[in-house]
């Protein structure tokens, strides 16, 4: 493997009866970039993460993060779905806190950081509001803030912000793009929306269902920081039509 | 409060509750359905003076109120008797309702083979109960105790069962990508998910607590007991005791109820707050927090 891979597919497949949710696929994720996955529904997206994260044992193949075999085991990467998760029944704070929580004590150094990042990232007046308090944007920032603190080195997104309105979700891209230079994290982000896919990463990998599979990998051409401009450069258009190509039954 | 730190948030939903003035939410509370009662009592009081109803027929309010009053003394301890094979009851039948909800739920196999007894169990007349139980127990305590918890778990065990079994399965995979033990994962996520179901069940079950009881204190007391005491009432045409004693026994059921009432009030209050109360270990670690600032 490349020296600075942080994860590693090898022949990784998933069958669930007769259907090929994801066929055996190998991949490899460089350190600190950011890589979307781009796909119809059913094409496998989840089934990839849940296999990475450990929740699902694939047929074959390994799992390798920072060169350990990782395959079916959990605890290793920070995980996020388009449902926010947010536990009713606790705190802005004690959501974000929530992992330490179920997987040992939660320390004042823990709280501590918490309110910090809540306080950092424009959520530090609702520390002790119930998740029903808050608007969806603000629900998706505190899970998002619960993944951060875990402290994973790998983010593993899956359509976060798909429940969002257009004007809330070009937001939290920007909020994203911003937290990922802060944080220094490696991201796997998927999303069924091509312009997303293309706005945030570094990388672009394209799947196609029956069976589930990678069909195309994209290497990102535009320039960091990006803004509102970058939707309307020729490299995103023109990436952006290789795509929708793809997405639409064509070939590579 | 305020949002200008960010651009993002949309106006968060604000508690509308909170800022109603405590005096409208007492008001709202308590004035209401106190009023109601009192309206009863008027229309009661209405209707046997205005039709002239003989006092052995119906009484007036006031005069079954005074029949409680006046024998208090020998009516107290059966009251207490009363109280404590409901509490009694009731406490036995959660226990029972939530264990056996909780196993039904982990045990798939034991929820098939459970179930149908279960709701057998319901089916049987409770006073049909009474003989053997009283063959198997005797006069004591522990066979109302028996009834009033055979009533009560029931509706406990479905409202639990159905709570675990609802649990947004989502929430139970994050915790386990979080690399949480399950017995963690029980205590912090699906326990707390379970809560408003548990407490509808314990809400039905409180609401039959009591009857229970009389029922058990009808078919298997040899003297002493608020059932009884009605009965020979009865026998005497002594009506206003009769009603009076009515009004008691709704009286321990309706305070039952309260009681878990506010016990869920207090459990959950994410249910109607928007912001957490304080607590020690908030209050301190803020301090401690912005100090560090
Ligand atoms: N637990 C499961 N059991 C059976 N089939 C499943 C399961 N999970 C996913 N699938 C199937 O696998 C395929 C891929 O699903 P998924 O990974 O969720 O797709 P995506 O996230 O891209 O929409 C779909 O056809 C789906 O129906
Ligand atoms: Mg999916």
């Amino acid at each position: 493997m490349s020296a600075s891979a942080i994860l590693e597919l090898r022949d990784v497949g998933k069958v669930f009866g007769d259907t090929v949710a994801l066929e055996p696929t190998t991949l490899s994720i460089e350190e600190g970039s950011f890589v979307a996955i781009v796909g119809p529904s059913g094409c496998g997206k989840s089934t990839l993460f849940n296999v990475i994260a450990g929740l699902l044992e694939p047929d074959g193949g390994e799992v390798r993060l920072h060169d350990r075999p990782v395959t079916g085991a959990t605890g290793h990467v920070g995980y996020m779905l388009q449902k926010d998760l947010l536990v009713p029944w606790r705190t802005v704070e004690d959501n974000i806190t929530m992992a330490k929580r179920l997987t040992g004590r939660v320390s004042s150094a823990h709280r501590a950081e918490a309110r910090r990042v809540a306080r950092q990232y424009g959520l530090g007046d609702f520390l002790r509001h119930y998740p029903s308090a808050l608007s969806g944007g603000m629900r998706q920032r505190v899970a998002f803030m619960r993944t951060l603190v875990t402290h994973q080195p790998l983010l593993l997104l899956d359509e976060p912000f798909g429940a969002l309105d257009a004007q809330t979700r070009l937001e939290m891209q920007q909020w994203l793009l911003q937290v990922w230079k802060d944080t220094e994290r490696t991201v796997l982000f998927i999303t069924h929306d091509v312009d997303e896919s293309i706005f945030l990463s570094d990388r672009v990998l394209v799947m196609s269902p029956r069976p589930g599979r990678v069909v195309a990998d994209f290497v990102n051409p535009l320039a960091r920081p990006r803004t509102v401009d970058t939707l309307t450069e020729p490299d995103f258009v023109v990436l952006k039509a290789r795509i929708m190509h793809l997405l639409h039954g064509g070939t590579p | 409060m305020s949002v200008s730190d960010t651009n993002l948030a949309s106006a968060p939903r604000r508690a509308n509750r909170s800022s109603e003035s405590v005096a409208r939410k007492v008001a709202r509370n308590v004035g209401v359905p106190v009023l109601s009662i009192v309206l009863l009592l008027v229309v009661w009081q209405a209707i046997v003076v205005g039709f002239h109803v003989a006092p052995y027929i119906a009484p007036r309010p006031y005069q079954a109120v005074l029949a409680v009053t006046q024998n208090w003394s020998t009516l107290w301890p059966l009251v207490l008797g009363t109280i404590r094979e409901t509490v009694y009851g009731f406490v036995a039948g959660a226990a029972l309702g939530i264990s056996l909800g909780v196993i039904m739920a982990k045990v798939p196999v034991l929820q098939r083979l459970v179930y149908p007894v279960l709701v057998l169990s319901q089916a049987v007349p409770i006073i049909a109960l009474a003989a053997p139980l009283v063959l198997i127990l005797g006069f004591s305590v522990t066979p109302k105790v028996v009834i009033v918890a055979w009533i009560v778990f029931f509706p406990v065990t479905v409202n639990v069962l159905d709570g675990l079994s609802h649990v947004d399965q989502d929430l139970v995979n994050l915790a386990r990508v979080y690399g949480a033990p399950r017995w963690r994962t029980f205590v912090q996520i699906e326990v707390p998910a379970t809560a408003t179901p548990l407490f509808s069940g314990l809400k039905i079950g409180a609401t039959y607590a009591v009857t229970g009881a009389i029922i058990g204190e009808l078919a298997a007391s040899d003297g002493s007991s608020l059932a009884l005491y009605q009965e020979h009432a009865n026998t005497n045409l002594n009506t206003a005791a009769v009603y009076g004693t009515t009004m008691l026994m709704t009286v321990i059921g309706i305070s039952w109820f309260l009681l878990v009432v506010g016990a869920e009030v207090f459990a959950t209050p994410w249910q109607r707050r928007t912001v957490a109360r304080r607590s020690w270990r908030r209050v301190a670690d803020q301090s401690e927090g912005d100090s560090a600032r």
